[in-house]
């Protein structure tokens, strides 16, 4: 098998004396889709920031691509080509949606180039916001859209920085119905472009769509790694979620 | 040897119960409010024309406390809860410009001049070998006393209470049935009174002018920051601290060093020195020295 | 009074580059900065330091860029890990450091005397035409300022300038080091107010340290709220309006017979109203920002 494009293993993190993730090995593979369920506080989201450069791990090592992230900072991941979106994306409210757009490929950006000019294909621009129906907001402030288009608008963000890997944070929390099954398509098209997803999520129908595979957290441990097909069946994930029959009867 | 501890006291004095007051009021407000150290050159001329209207020094100075308190709040509710509402950075630019217009008002009432409070010149007292004026010894009491009396405020009253969990979770204090505009209000005032009470001690020690405020300003932030911006009473050892600093680097002989007999850096490089000492703490612990509850800088 | 106009004009000119300067790290880089004054007066020294070691004109140019490349990398290096509100305290209490050193350290800066004597821009010409000269080299600077600050503020570098300054966040997840982003906004910008500094200083041919009061740096911020954050024609028109409106206070205060502290309190009144009014009523200032830039988006 070709070598994974992420690659975490044994990376543990605690926050004073609460553990949140204890012995964490998962990859994800060059054009995997990979979906990362788990309840609340299972340590979903701190993975994704250790894997992001957000936090750093306490114990383990993160490849990516061939490099040892586990030190590395936010703005060298992402350059690296390992972008994440953010559960609640806040955008900026003096620039437009265009120029936010213009402004996520930063490579390049530096003191010696101070004045070099934006080249920007605008084609490119108007393409990705054409392909998310968000044409019709592109001159106007990025930070008045709906929570809704901000989702889409951070996803073609990531897009524009050419990555290999980006990790979405709850893509479809707080989205209306009818943007769920445009984000699926965008997402599978991005997917065909050779990028690989890890994809942190609630919503199954979404997962089930999407994912080639799932991995699912408890209490900072992977315990399940299968096809999503499967999950219903797998006790350990139906327990995780639904609590154990010996909780069930304590309440009776 | 007691002479230096007399010096860090009484220029501890100066800034402790303004940085108190800074502190205070920022651990409720959260945005650090510049005009409290005009607030504590207000006192002090309100104080000096009370008492060139023939009221006695002790009323002139309750008086003054109490009318820059009830300025401070009105201040608050006018302009800086507005300007908060846009942002923290926004009220403290408001709070410079504030400052900048109770200057100019100072200017145009009382001229460039410095004014001082009419005292009588009594023989300096010589304790364990230091040189303090009775005023000197006075200022020390107030400024002791006024500390108490707030300490007991906030730790042992409910008002206190109150003061402290708005600060820790406003959200969460409001939540439990707290009425936090109250507080906010009520800690405004207080932190006024502690600045302009500080103002008026100051000036017994010497004068008040148009300057004083802006000069006390960085010193003042100095200590509240290293005690820990929203620890109010770590305030008081941060302006300790300073203190200490101050006096020392205008008190050390470098003369050894640098092969001559006497050298000494300017006065001025005492203020700068405590400049140095805000940077640097901002840089290296900007919660301040000591355990608080400062989360964000 | 055709000469006087000249000479404001001149100023406003000056002015105009340190507002534009200003305006590119608060409006641009969400740089608070409190110690603007500084810059200008590394600038002003450098020029005056060539003069008195002989140095020569573009020596004091490179001395003038060397110190406020310097200073500005230092003031971007305290905001490594600080919030606005106290990078720009510390930034304040720099700023101070730095005069308070120039003024005390005489035997390199002259001291409160300053260094005087310095060789004017057109040595050449004399009286008025020298003084138009004078204002066509500032005009044309000006100009050249503005153009380059238009320019960076629409590349790509503006770009990642602009996504930092409301989402730093989401500029570091799409790969921005906005350390280096910061660093570079205030080098460049700092050369702008240097080079009004180094300007001024052989246009008054004398240089000292009270040029650089704190005070200034609120007079350039009261500039650039009133004339519109993140504008640059913004900036100049407001350096453009205030420094006219004080350049004919004494004026006003000849014709109503009222004493001389009328003069700095009407700055003080100015500048503080100013801003107050501008935050709350008109906060995007006289010329609003463009928000997405050119027309074609």
């Amino acid at each position: 098998m070709a070598e994974p494009v992420l690659k975490i293993s044994g990376v543990a993190k605690s926050y004073g004396a609460n553990q949140v993730l204890k012995d964490i090995n998962l990859e994800v593979g060059a054009q995997e889709i990979v979906g990362l369920l788990g309840p609340n506080g299972c340590g979903k989201s701190t993975l994704l920031n250790l894997s992001s450069g957000f936090a750093r791990a306490d114990a383990g090592s993160i490849i990516f691509g061939g490099h040892d992230i586990t030190a590395w900072g936010v703005e060298r991941i992402a350059q690296a080509g390992l972008v994440r979106t953010f559960q609640l994306p806040s955008m900026p409210h003096r620039m437009t949606v265009a120029e936010v757009l213009r402004a996520a490929d930063s490579r390049g950006v530096q003191f010696k180039t101070m004045f070099a000019p934006d080249r920007s294909s605008m084609q490119e621009v108007d393409a990705l916001l054409e392909g998310l129906s968000l044409s019709h907001v592109r001159n106007l402030p990025a930070g008045s859209l709906s929570g809704g288009q901000k989702k889409l608008l951070s996803i073609a963000l990531a897009l524009r920085t050419n990555p290999k890997l980006i990790c979405l944070d709850e893509p479809t929390a707080g989205v209306h119905p009818n943007l769920r099954h445009s984000m699926v398509q965008l997402l599978r098209r991005v997917s065909e472009r050779g990028i690989a997803l890890l994809i942190v999520e609630h919503d199954m129908h979404f997962i089930r769509e999407l994912c080639s595979r799932c991995v699912v957290l408890d209490r900072g441990e992977v315990i399940a790694n299968c096809v999503p097909a499967s999950l219903t069946s797998n006790e350990r994930v139906v327990e995780a979620y639904l609590g154990s029959a010996r909780d069930k009867g304590a309440i009776a | 040897m007691f002479q230096f501890v007399v010096d860090v006291a009484l220029r501890a004095c100066d800034l402790m119960l303004i940085a108190v007051g800074m502190s205070a009021v920022y651990s409720l407000m959260k945005f650090p409010n510049i005009a409290l150290a005009q607030y504590a050159a207000m006192g002090a001329f309100l104080a000096i024309v009370l008492q060139r209207a023939g009221l006695p020094l002790v009323p002139s100075s309750i008086v003054a406390v109490l009318i820059v308190g009830v300025v401070a709040v009105l201040l608050n509710r006018v302009l800086f809860e507005r300007m908060l509402a846009i942002g923290s950075s926004t009220a403290m630019i408001g709070s410079l410009a504030v400052s900048m217009v109770i200057s100019a008002i100072f200017l145009v009432i009382i001229g460039p001049s410095p004014a001082r409070f009419n005292l009588e010149i009594t023989r300096p007292l010589r304790v364990l070998g230091a040189r303090i004026t009775e005023h000197q010894v006075l200022s020390l009491g107030i400024t002791a006393a006024a500390i108490s009396v707030f300490a007991i405020l906030l730790f042992k009253t409910d008002l206190g209470r109150c003061m402290r969990a708005t600060a820790t979770n406003n959200l969460l204090a409001d939540a439990t049935g707290i009425d936090t505009r109250k507080t906010k209000t009520a800690v405004v005032a207080i932190s006024a009174c502690l600045a302009a009470l500080g103002g008026i001690i100051i000036t017994m020690k010497g004068e008040v002018n148009i300057q004083t405020g802006l000069d006390l300003l960085l010193p003042v932030f100095s200590a509240a920051i290293l005690g820990g911006l929203g620890n109010p009473l770590g305030a008081v050892g941060g302006a300790i601290v300073i203190a200490m600093a101050e006096t020392l680097i205008t008190n050390v002989n470098f003369g050894p060093i640098l092969g001559q007999d006497l050298v000494f850096l300017p006065a001025a490089y005492a203020t700068a020195g405590s400049f140095v000492i805000l940077v640097l703490t901002l840089l290296w612990r900007p919660r301040g020295l000591f355990i608080s509850e400062v989360k964000r800088v | 009074m055709f000469d006087f106009l000249i000479h404001v004009l001149i100023m406003c000119c000056l002015y105009s580059m340190l507002a534009l300067s200003l305006n590119l790290q608060v409006g641009f880089g969400g740089l608070m900065n409190f110690g603007q004054i500084a810059l200008f007066g590394c600038g002003a020294y450098g020029a005056a330091l060539a003069y008195k070691y002989d140095l020569g004109f573009a020596s004091g140019i490179l001395i003038a860029v060397g110190l406020s490349a310097f200073v500005s990398w230092a003031f971007a290096g305290i905001g490594r890990n600080l919030q606005s509100d106290y990078w720009g305290i510390a930034t304040l209490a720099l700023a101070e450091v730095v005069r308070i050193i120039v003024t005390n350290e005489g035997w390199l800066t002259g001291g409160a005397q300053g260094i005087s004597g310095i060789k004017p821009l057109l040595p050449e010409l004399s009286g008025r035409s020298q003084q138009l000269g004078n204002l066509a080299i500032c005009g044309a600077v000006l100009l050249v300022a503005l153009l380059a600050c238009m320019r960076l503020t629409r590349s790509r570098y503006g770009l990642g300038l602009k996504l930092m300054r409301e989402e730093p966040q989401l500029a570091q997840s799409v790969g921005y080091d906005i350390m280096s982003l910061k660093r570079g906004c205030m080098i460049f910008s700092g050369f702008i107010a240097a080079a009004a500094g180094f300007i001024f200083a052989h246009y008054i041919t004398f240089v000292g340290p009270d040029q650089m009061f704190s005070s200034e740096t609120f007079l350039i911020w009261a500039m650039i709220v009133i004339g519109g954050l993140g504008n640059h024609f913004g900036a100049v028109f407001g350096a453009f309006l205030l420094q006219f409106i004080f350049a004919f206070i004494p004026f006003v205060k000849d014709m109503l017979g009222l004493p001389t502290e009328f003069v700095a309190a009407m700055r003080l009144v100015l500048i503080g109203g100013g801003l107050i009014g501008f935050i709350l009523w008109r906060r995007t200032g006289l010329f609003p920002e463009k928000v997405g830039g050119r027309a074609d988006g």
